[in-house]
Order: C-alpha cells, then sequence, then structure tokens
C-alpha cells in the first residue's frame, strides 16, 4: 500500500536578488533564511526515498494562455520541460540557471488523471505544457545537487477568474490522498506559492500584504482545522492576496488531518514568505 | 464575479508581448501602427501605445504580464 510519506508547502518566487531589487537587504536577508529553511526540509525529504514528487502550483500564463485556463490540469507524459523565456524578467529571470528536463511519474499522474475523471473530477491534461518558476524553484531548492524524484506537476487555476473553489481544491487533495494509499508508491507532495502578496492582482497595491490573514491561515492549519479553510470564498482570498492557497488547499485535503509545523514566516513589504511542513503519521 | 473577468483584448495583447519577440519589436518601433486593428477601447489603445503597463494593469491587464514582458515591464518601487 503506497503513502504519502512528505508533505511541505512553500513560497515560490526564492531569488535573492529579485527580492533585495523589492525590498533591499531585508529582502536578500529573508529569502536567504526561507531558502535554507526550505533545503533542510528537502534533506528530511530525501531521506524519504520517495517514487514520486507531486507538485500542485499555479500557472502565471506560460504553461497556459488564453487559448485555454484550465481550473485544474495534469501533466503526463516522460518528461517536462521549464518554461522558456526570451530577456526574461522579474519572476521569470530564476529559472535560466536550472535544468531544462525534468522526469515525469507517469503512472501516478495517470492514475491520478484517470481515476480522478472516473471519480467524477473534470481534470485538464496535458502532455506539453512546459513548468515555471512556481514548480522549479521549490523543486529545486529542496534539491539542491541531489538527484530529483519523477515529477507529477498538477496545475491549479489560481489567478484568472473564476478559479476553482477552495473547497473543491481540498477534495482533489483527498482524491490524490485515496490514488496513492492503492498504489505501490510512496509520495511527497508539495504546494506552492503564497503567502499574502499582490492582493487584488493590482499594480498600485504591489507592497501590501495581509498578515493577520495569514496569521489565521497558519492558525487554523497548525490545528488541523481544515472546515473553515474550506470555507474561505474567491473574494476573500482576493483581497487579502491569497491566490495561491488554493494550491495549499489541495495538499491539505491531501494529507488531512494532519498538523502543520511552521518552518519559516517572513514578513516583507513585498510578501510574507513562508515554509510549513506537515506532520504525518 | 463578472466584474473580475478578463479583459480578452487587453490581455491577449499582453501574452502576445510576452511571447512575440516579433511582435514586440514591432511593437517597440511603433505601438500605434502594431496594435492599429485590435479590439481595444480608446483608453486601453492610449495606455499602450504610451507603454503605461500600471494604466494597463488597471483596465484589466493580468498582473503576472504587466510584471514580466522583456523591456515593457512594471518594476514597482522599492519598499
Amino acid at each position: 500500500m503506497g503513502r504519502i510519506v512528505f508533505a511541505a508547502a512553500m513560497s515560490h518566487v526564492l531569488d535573492p536578488d529579485y527580492y533585495e531589487r523589492a525590498c533591499g537587504a531585508e529582502g536578500r536577508r529573508k529569502t536567504d533564511e526561507a531558502m535554507a529553511a526550505i533545503a533542510a526540509m528537502g534533506e528530511r525529504l530525501s531521506t524519504t526515498r520517495p517514487d514520486a514528487l507531486i507538485v500542485v502550483a499555479d500557472d502565471h500564463l506560460n504553461a497556459f494562455s488564453f487559448n485555454c485556463v484550465p481550473a485544474m490540469c495534469v501533466r503526463i507524459g516522460r518528461e517536462v520541460h521549464r518554461m522558456r523565456q526570451d530577456h526574461a524578467e522579474a519572476f521569470d529571470a530564476v529559472l535560466e540557471h536550472m535544468p531544462t528536463t525534468y522526469p515525469l511519474h507517469e503512472g501516478l499522474a495517470t492514475a491520478i488523471l484517470a481515476d480522478g475523471v472516473a471519480a467524477g473530477f473534470d481534470l485538464a491534461l496535458s502532455w506539453e505544457a512546459p513548468v515555471d518558476h512556481a514548480f522549479l524553484a521549490p523543486v529545486n531548492t529542496l534539491h539542491g545537487s541531489r538527484p530529483i524524484p519523477p515529477l507529477v506537476p498538477i496545475w491549479i487555476n489560481c489567478f484568472v477568474a473564476p478559479q476553482p473553489t477552495a473547497r473543491r481544491c481540498f477534495a482533489l487533495g483527498a482524491h490524490v490522498a485515496r490514488v496513492v494509499a492503492k498504489s505501490d508508491w510512496n509520495v511527497a507532495i508539495v504546494a506552492t506559492g503564497g503567502l499574502s502578496h499582490f492582493p487584488e492582482l493590482s499594480v498600485a497595491r504591489i507592497g501590501e500584504t495581509d498578515s493577520v490573514f495569514d496569521g489565521r491561515l497558519i492558525h487554523w492549519m497548525e490545528r488541523g482545522e481544515h472546515e473553515p479553510l474550506q470555507e474561505l470564498g474567491a473574494d476573500e482570498l482576493h483581497k487579502t492576496g491569497s491566490h495561491e492557497f488554493l494550491n495549499w488547499m489541495v495538499l491539505l485535503g491531501a494529507v488531512s488531518p494532519a498538523r502543520a509545523e511552521v518552518r519559516y514566516f517572513g514578513e516583507l513589504p513585498r510578501i510574507n514568505l513562508a515554509a510549513v511542513e506537515w506532520r504525518l503519521a | 464575479m463578472e466584474a473580475r473577468l478578463s479583459r480578452y483584448a487587453v490581455n491577449s495583447l499582453l501574452y502576445r508581448l510576452k511571447k512575440d519577440p516579433e511582435f514586440r519589436a514591432r511593437f517597440g518601433a511603433d505601438p500605434a501602427a502594431s496594435i492599429a486593428d485590435l479590439d481595444l477601447s480608446a483608453e486601453e489603445r492610449a495606455a499602450f501605445v504610451a507603454r503605461d503597463m500600471r494604466r494597463v494593469n488597471e483596465l484589466g491587464g493580468y498582473l503576472h504580464l504587466v510584471l514580466s514582458i522583456p523591456g515593457l515591464a512594471v518594476h514597482p518601487p522599492r519598499r
């Protein structure tokens, strides 16, 4: 019987240069601290020797375009490439030093997709979509020079309204846990993004965060109280800059009722950087 | 909810500016001519011609695009 052997969530712009430009020396220092905490989590991840690593993250209109924006999408196939961007700016530039190709766990990805559709989740699928910093910055920071396990990328539409609900994301996570349980694999799962930043996706509000709201999220996660988190609404997530918490909701559904342990929380004007790990039975 | 649905004309143009270097170069040389045939409001057109990505964002342009189009990206002040 398979099981989830590691679960963590973390911010995904992991670039000290980016946050030094945005927030000065404090930005560099806190990004370094967050990355050190994530690297330490990665050492624990590697000791579990997972057969696969599920990464739940969002797209920034790099994998998908206005041709189609899937609410939830599973990447299938044998390998995935990192997104390429000419003259990359801002968070796109963090990708440039990273490996270009990553193996996928075809069996687990296909099971999540096929069993999910059979169970009523109208999941989109992709053989070709590339992954951007939301996937690869955490994955590379977690592993450093160690080998990266075969990935299962899952996209959640966090930004282009109307997004899936928090409750539906949680339900998808519970589905993932059921698939893992009936498999033969030990699986790690990581959710990325957040915490509070870019409220209302407005340039004018860049530099504002909502630490009170983040405190509520952490409070519930630390106590394993997942019902109030499933009640979070789209407007609340939008106003507080918590769009990417939908990724975390998938992870919560996969590990519920496990309790979270905060490994790092650092407030910057631009974002609240966070690294959280779940205590699994 | 309806108010937050994307403005397709604005965002498809932003996406093309990010992902199509040849179009981006034409826009850089003559913004007005490069977008002349697009279904934009006068306000939207003026914001693009002025390369005012803050204004484009206020008019419904997707944040992560206006922050990451090579050569046109908004750089918010350090805080």
